[in-house]
Parts: C-alpha cells; sequence; structure tokens
C-alpha cells in the first residue's frame, strides 16, 4: 500500500492530530537519547483506547508493517527504534489511572501511564501506598518499565519490577484483546495466578510479542519515615558477604551500591546506600545501629554524609539522568547486568578496566533485587552527542562490556540489538527454538517490533 | 530566570556547542511533583518534537543538517509561547537558563532562513509601519493628549512606559495606572513611546530591535529620567532583561507598578480607605514577571493588604504556574489554541470556586478574559492596579 494510503488509514483510526508523518517527528523517534544510530521510522502514532490500537495493529498485520510500542522512550539500548522501519506507536495518550485497590494493594493502568504521573496520584490520594518507580525520569511508564524487568524502589525487598505485574491487557498481532494474570477469570487484578502463567512471555521481549494496552502493578506499604545509612568499604572482595548480610537481616528496604572516580574523594571506593524505612524514629535508630554493625563486621565503615548529599538520594525519583551531564554532552548509556551477588567484585574490576581504556570516567553501580537474590549492576559511559567518534567509542564500550558479563556469567538487561546476539549466542538451544516457535505462532507476519530476538 | 548574553546574538557554532547538551529527559514537561504535563506545547501536540527537548534535539538537527528548514520544522520552533516552564523544571544547571534563548535563538535563524510564519511576520510589519509603531497595527498614539488631560511635565524624575497592549488594547489598565502615579505625586511624564520590541524579539525578528531600542532610550533621556515604570510584564523583562543585551545601559532603574506599591505598602504609605466586597481572589503569575524575572511574592502581599480580598492559590502557582497561553507570539500565531491554553487556567480557578482573577500583565488580562468570555465562564478578570483603582485610597 502506498504511503500516503497507509497515512490515511491511520488517520481515520486516530484522527490526523495524532499521527505523523512528516520528516521532524520522524527524526525525533528516529533516536533515543542512548548511544544508539538513528535508524528510520515511517509513521508515528499515538492511539487513545485499546480498540485504537486493535485497529492499527489489524492494518499492520495485513499490510505487513513493522509496529513498535514506545512508553517513555527511556531505556536508551534503542529498544523502541525500529529495526526495520515501521510504525511507532507512542502510548502517552493512554494514560488513565482505572484502578487502585487499597486492600489488595494494585494500580491498574493504562500503559502510557507516566512513574510521576502514577507517584503523584498516589501520595495525593493514597498517601499510604507505595509505587515501585525506577530510578529513571518521571516520563517513563510504569508499564514500560515493569515490562524491560526494571528495577527502582522496593527492589531489593520485593524483587524486580516485572516480578510485580499482577496482570496485563494485550492486543497480539492478530488484533484480539488477550488478557493474561487473574483477570483473565476474575474481575481483580490482584495476581498472576493459580492458572498457567503466560505474562512471563511479554516481560524483556521488547514488544515483540505484542502491544500491552493495560497492566496492573503491585503497590506497597509506605512507612512514614525513611532515611539512608551510608557505608564505604575499600575492599570489593568483602562486597558479596556483606551484602548477603544485610539482606538476611531484614532491616534495608533498598539497597544501591556506587563506585565512581570523580570526584576525586570517591576513587578507589565502593558506597553502600541503604535505605531504611519505619514508623517511629526508635526503629529507624535500631535500624542504624544494625546497620552500622554489620559495616564494622563487614569490613566496611559507616559513614556520615552532609544533608544535600542525602536528600539527593532521598528524592523520588532519583535524577539518574544526570550522567548524561557529566561531560556536559548530553549522553549516556550503560550496561546494566543481571548477575549473582558474588560477580559484584568481579564486574568492578571489569567495568573499571573497560571504562579506563575507553577513556571514559568509571561511573558503577549496583541495586540489590529480592533481598539479595540478584544486583542489576550498571556500567556506565558518558559521551558527547554532538561527536560522532565519541559515541562510537561509547558503543565499542559497551559491546565489549556485554561481552565480559556474558563471560562471567552475568546477563546484560534491555539489550541493545546487538547485545541480544550476544546472548543468543549463549543461549540453550531449545529455549531459542521454544521463543521462535511461540513468536511465529502468534506473530506470524512478525510484525511486532522486528529485529529484536531474532532466532 | 532567562540566560544571558551566551547566545543573545547567536553564531551557528555557539548553538552547536551547548544545544546537544539536553539529553531528552523530559522533566521540562511536567509540573514540579510530575502530576501533569505543564508544558501548553506538549500537552496539545503531544509528540515528542513538541516537548522543549524535543525542540532542543530539532534545534540540534537544523545545525548539523540532519534536518532542513520548512515550514513544519517551522512550527516546531513557534508553537510555543515561551513560558519558561521547561526551565524552572530542567535538571541540567546553567543549561536550564538558556531553553528559551535557544528556542528565541531559533526563531531568528527562522526568519533569516524565511521561514517566519506569516501570521507571526505582521508584527514586526506594524511595528516598523511609521503610522503605528506598534503590534496591533493602530496609529500611533505620541501620549500628548494623555499628557495634557493628566497635567504632565515634559521633563520628570519618571517615565511611565505605557506599553502598546496598555495603551491600545486595554485603556482601563492604562487610565488606572495613571489615575495611581498621579495620586501617588510621583513627579512622571509619557513619551512618544514605540514599541518595546517583546513581540518581535520573542519571534525572532530582531533585527530592528537596536533602533527601537535606540530610540525609547533617548525619548526618556529627554525627559531627564532615570526611572522607568510599566504595568506590563511583557514590556518590564524586555526593559530589564532584553534591552541590555543590545545597550548596557545603567542611568535608567526600570520598575513594574507593583513593585512601587509594595514600596508604599512596607513604607506605609499606601492607607486603604474603603474596601472590595468580600471578594476571592487568586492570583495568575504572568510568565514575564514570574518564571522569566522571578517577581512572585510582590503582587500576593499587594493583594493580601487590599481591604476585603481573600487570596486563595490555584494548584499550580508561582514558578509551577500554567501560562495564560499568550506569550511567545502564540496568541497571533494561533489564536484559537491560545485561548484554549487560558480556558485551561480558568477551569483551574474554578476548582477554588474564586469570583476574580487577579494578574499584573495586560496581555495576561487579555487572554484571560478573552477565555472568559468565549467559554462563559464568569469571571472579573482584572489587573491589580485595577483592583486597587476601585478603592478609595491615600498615598502620604
Amino acid at each position: 500500500m502506498q504511503v500516503d494510503l497507509i497515512l490515511g488509514k491511520l488517520e481515520e483510526i486516530v484522527e490526523a492530530n495524532f499521527v505523523s508523518n512528516r520528516m521532524e517527528d520522524l527524526y525525533i523517534y528516529s533516536q533515543d537519547p542512548g548511544a544508539s544510530l538513528s535508524r528510520q521510522v515511517d509513521y508515528v502514532v499515538m492511539p487513545e483506547s485499546v480498540e485504537q490500537v486493535q485497529e492499527i495493529v489489524k492494518l499492520a498485520n495485513k499490510e505487513k508493517i513493522p509496529i513498535i510500542p514506545m512508553g517513555g522512550g527511556l531505556t536508551l539500548s534503542g529498544l523502541v527504534i525500529p529495526l526495520k522501519g515501521g510504525i511507532v506507536m507512542d502510548m502517552k495518550r493512554m494514560n488513565k489511572i482505572v484502578e487502585i485497590n487499597e486492600s489488595s494493594r494494585y494500580a491498574l493502568l493504562e500503559a502510557g501511564v507516566t512513574s510521576g504521573q502514577l507517584l503523584a496520584y498516589l501520595n495525593k490520594n493514597y498517601p499510604e501506598l507505595e509505587p515501585p518507580i525506577p530510578d529513571a525520569p518521571p516520563s517513563v511508564t510504569i508499564a514500560g518499565n515493569a515490562l524491560i524487568h526494571g528495577s527502582g524502589y522496593l527492589s531489593q525487598k520485593f524483587g524486580d519490577h516485572g516480578s510485580m505485574i499482577n496482570g496485563i491487557e494485550v492486543v497480539l498481532a492478530d488484533g484480539d484483546v488477550y488478557k493474561f494474570g487473574s483477570c483473565a477469570v476474575s474481575d481483580y487484578w490482584f495476581t498472576r495466578g493459580p492458572i498457567p502463567d503466560l505474562i512471563g512471555l511479554f516481560i524483556s521481549s521488547f514488544g515483540t510479542m505484542g502491544i500491552i494496552t493495560k497492566l496492573s502493578i503491585k503497590l506497597f506499604p509506605k512507612h512514614k519515615m525513611r532515611d539512608i545509612v551510608f557505608g564505604l568499604c575499600k575492599d570489593p572482595n568483602v562486597l558479596p558477604e556483606l551484602i548477603s548480610s544485610i539482606t538476611f537481616s531484614d532491616v534495608a528496604e533498598d539497597i544501591l551500591l556506587g563506585i565512581q572516580d570523580k570526584p576525586d574523594w570517591m576513587k578507589g571506593y565502593t558506597f553502600i546506600i541503604v535505605y531504611i524505612t519505619g514508623d517511629s524514629e526508635e526503629e529507624l535508630n535500631d535500624k542504624t545501629k544494625s546497620l552500622k554493625k554489620m559495616y564494622r563486621k563487614g569490613n566496611a565503615r559507616y559513614m556520615k554524609v552532609p544533608k544535600q548529599i542525602e536528600e539527593i538520594f532521598l528524592e523520588k525519583p532519583q535524577f539518574a539522568a544526570k550522567a548524561a551531564d557529566f561531560r556536559k554532552g548530553g549522553g549516556f548509556e550503560y550496561v546494566g547486568a543481571f548477575i549473582p551477588l558474588q560477580l559484584i567484585p568481579n564486574l568492578i574490576q571489569i567495568g573499571t578496566e573497560i571504562s579506563l581504556n575507553h577513556g571514559i570516567v568509571p561511573t558503577l553501580g549496583a541495586r540489590l533485587i529480592g533481598q539479595g537474590h540478584s544486583a542489576m549492576f550498571f556500567i556506565s559511559y558518558s559521551f558527547n552527542r554532538a561527536d560522532p567518534k565519541d559515541m562510537e567509542n561509547a558503543r565499542d564500550a559497551l559491546h565489549e562490556t556485554n561481552k565480559a558479563v556474558l563471560e562471567i556469567g552475568g546477563i546484560p538487561w534491555k539489550a541493545e540489538v546487538e547485545g541480544q546476539k550476544l546472548i543468543m549466542e549463549k543461549m540453550n538451544p531449545n529455549y531459542k527454538k521454544l521463543l521462535k516457535n511461540i513468536k511465529n505462532l502468534i506473530d506470524p507476519n512478525g510484525i511486532m517490533n522486528p529485529g529484536n530476538w531474532e532466532v | 530566570m532567562g540566560g544571558v548574553i551566551l547566545i543573545s546574538e547567536s553564531k551557528e557554532q555557539d548553538w552547536k556547542d551547548i544545544v546537544h547538551r539536553c539529553f531528552r529527559c523530559g522533566y521540562c514537561k511536567f509540573t514540579a511533583d510530575y502530576s501533569d504535563f505543564n508544558c501548553p506545547s506538549y500537552k496539545k501536540y503531544r509528540f515528542e518534537t513538541y516537548s522543549t527537548g524535543g525542540r532542543m534535539w530539532t534545534i540540534y538537527g537544523l545545525i548539523s543538517g540532519e534536518i532542513p528548514w520548512n515550514e513544519q520544522v517551522s512550527n516546531v520552533i513557534y508553537a510555543c509561547s515561551t513560558c519558561g516552564n521547561c526551565m524552572e523544571n530542567c535538571r541540567f544547571e546553567r543549561f536550564k537558563d538558556f531553553l528559551v534563548d535557544f528556542i528565541e535563538s531559533a526563531r531568528k535563524e527562522a526568519y533569516i532562513q524565511g521561514f517566519c510564519p506569516e501570521k507571526q511576520k505582521v508584527l514586526r510589519e506594524r511595528i516598523e509601519n511609521t503610522e503605528m509603531f506598534n503590534p496591533y497595527g493602530e496609529k500611533n498614539s505620541n501620549n500628548e493628549a494623555l499628557k495634557k488631560q493628566y497635567n504632565l511635565p515634559d521633563k520628570a524624575e519618571w517615565v511611565y512606559f505605557v506599553g502598546c497592549t496598555s495603551n491600545y488594547r486595554q485603556k482601563e489598565l492604562r487610565d488606572a495606572t495613571l489615575r495611581f502615579l498621579k495620586k501617588s505625586n510621583i513627579d512622571f511624564t509619557l513619551i512618544d513611546e514605540h514599541c518595546c520590541c517583546s513581540p518581535i524579539i520573542r519571534t525572532g525578528q530582531t533585527d530592528c530591535v537596536k533602533d527601537f531600542i535606540n530610540y525609547n532610550l533617548l525619548k526618556i533621556r529627554e525627559t531627564g529620567a532615570s526611572k522607568i515604570i510599566t504595568s506590563c510584564a511583557g514590556c518590564y523583562r524586555t526593559m530589564k532583561s532584553d534591552w541590555r543585551k543590545y545597550d548596557d545601559f545603567t542611568d535608567i532603574e526600570i520598575f513594574h507598578t507593583i513593585e512601587l506599591i509594595n514600596d508604599f505598602l512596607k513604607e506605609n504609605k499606601l492607607k486603604f480607605k474603603s474596601e472590595l466586597p468580600r471578594t476571592m481572589i487568586t492570583y495568575h503569575d504572568p510568565c514575564h514577571l514570574g518564571r522569566h524575572m522571578g517577581i512572585y511574592e510582590i503582587p500576593r502581599n499587594i493583594l493580601k493588604n487590599i481591604p476585603g480580598v481573600e487570596l486563595i492559590e490555584m494548584e499550580r502557582n508561582r514558578g509551577n504556574a500554567w501560562c495564560c497561553g499568550a506569550g511567545g507570539g502564540v496568541k497571533i500565531g494561533y489564536p484559537e489554541w491560545s485561548v484554549e491554553i487560558s480556558k485551561e487556567r480558568l477551569e483551574e480557578a474554578k476548582s477554588i470556586n474564586v469570583s476574580l482573577i487577579a494578574s499584573a500583565c495586560p496581555f495576561c488580562r487579555t487572554n484571560l478574559n478573552d477565555a472568559n468570555v468565549r467559554y462563559d465562564m464568569g469571571f472579573e478578570v482584572l489587573d491589580i492596579i485595577e483592583i486597587i483603582d476601585q478603592l478609595d485610597y491615600d498615598v502620604i
């Protein structure tokens, strides 16, 4: 079908104001803030309802046009930049908070609800409930983050945000609407089971399985008080045991690690940032005392930090995008590797070496996930967006890091397409075979974000 | 508040060295608590292109040659009221101060490249028209009649710079200001003023600006004045901030009327002898005065001191205020949308049950009232000086 006919059909579905193939819009949607090169986009469309999503998917399936769902567009790893052209479906107009279930503690959201929107809504209307939000700008979507195995607030205690999904509504390539989780059986979107759990198919599949239009996410009790107990550690080798002991004690709501060569006073240390919560000063004091003891016992030490530094870490959401400004160049991307705890010292060494080899100031860190079961360890590379060679250098560093992570037994998170290829090289052949068969079954024309996870 | 000098007379290389620092994280779109989008342009168009981050990337694309100028790109650059919400919420220090300057500089480039929209071009045509010298297309008022009416001298310490909106569209506001100044026994006069150039600076048509500044400064100096006072937030910002990018004058101070009123209150010189019937009022922060010049508390202090006034804040206030939608060339370029933006502000006022919306900017007053009439919202929209004008008062 000719370009203008596709445009006309899309305009019929969503009205002209919300579809574009204008050069200036395609330019913006052809790139993301990470280090990926720009890639061709043919249309951008912004549906407002699940019915509109269905119509668009049916059109794309009929015409065999790739379709790429987009939340906040901030994965940094190019996951919403088409690999084979096509329609970028920007979900931001589907931004209704459909339900907050106070007693079962979940939020039913349309796919375009941002983390900032949910956070503000709960703060105002349900101040005793806390949403899982990522260390990312408030414009990221709750659905987008959960659907990439995102992590962030509450991950230490309750797991990655993907595991907090109770249910999803999905439009598959055939244009039909499917429900997964308890909502497939009940009016309540309160849990994933107890039926065969197919939700995992849609997590970290980067839009290759279907378009998620609604999602139920767990909410958690918000304690009255929140504080941070900072620790400082010189020897990375003590970290796995120390972190393990902290998670075993159940005092920490969240745990972050930070390793940076700049500013100079941070060089050579790992900063341990433990978030504690409670309902009284006494409770917080007890937890602080416990942590101080654990730091001492674990060959680390408690560190008192100025109030303004504490406030930076207590902000919700944290201003993680500041890494883009380290070199005043407007860009950064990181390998976030899911690793078992014992690999933390290895990754500190690997990340530092790769950074220095590429002339980039080492900026590393980790967020603990699921009470010590794993960590998301990030190695961040800042670059100057206006310098193509610098961007290429960052891409090389990212690729090298992906390889190193896989070699030692970790798995790159939300990997860009080259990283996905590396993962699949190591992937169990039968896993790949099954993945391919499932994909072919539910998307026979290969229209769903093609090029990603391509077996 | 706006950045200074760095890109005021931008060269292509200057932009290129800075503009790519935008990461497009999106803080610029939001209210302070992230509960809603507070960028009028993004809220209307919804494409990422129309966020300030999108504009920064578009500007970079224009500079790098990845995209060419055309009318649609020009629309991206002009469909922005330059309200400064992005400057308030961007997290990149120093860079944030220049976001509106970037957009205005891109508009200069659009103008040079022949892509300034026709509707905005009219502003310059009218201002340069020697019969007019104002953006409204009215015959120039040399203010001699007003001088005579108010018995104003040729030489004075102060010049009341009326501003085109007050002189040609909001005459009640102008007259209320004149009566206040007269009653204050301020030694002031008027000049045959020409446009302060705010409309053409905001729309990138700047090549004649220096001449207008020179003319106005000359006329002011002829009176012997060392102080300018204006009731117009747009003139105030332009004279106090933009003029100084063109002429580093130090012999003349610039005041908004509310600053004078506030000083009188502080010095106990302004005595109200009557009171308004009990009135629930909210204050709309003009972007020119608030986000661009940092004046938030003075108008509130005045309103709180007016007998009978109960000041109630809208949810979005001060640096977090929703724009009225008139600025940045939007009123003339996108008249329908401009009024829709004001409608959102009036709906916000409706939700707090006030009957009167006060501001300190004739342009905000115009646009808010246009929406008020268009959508039959039933508010009274007045400038602070008009509210004071309703009262009996002495300045001692």
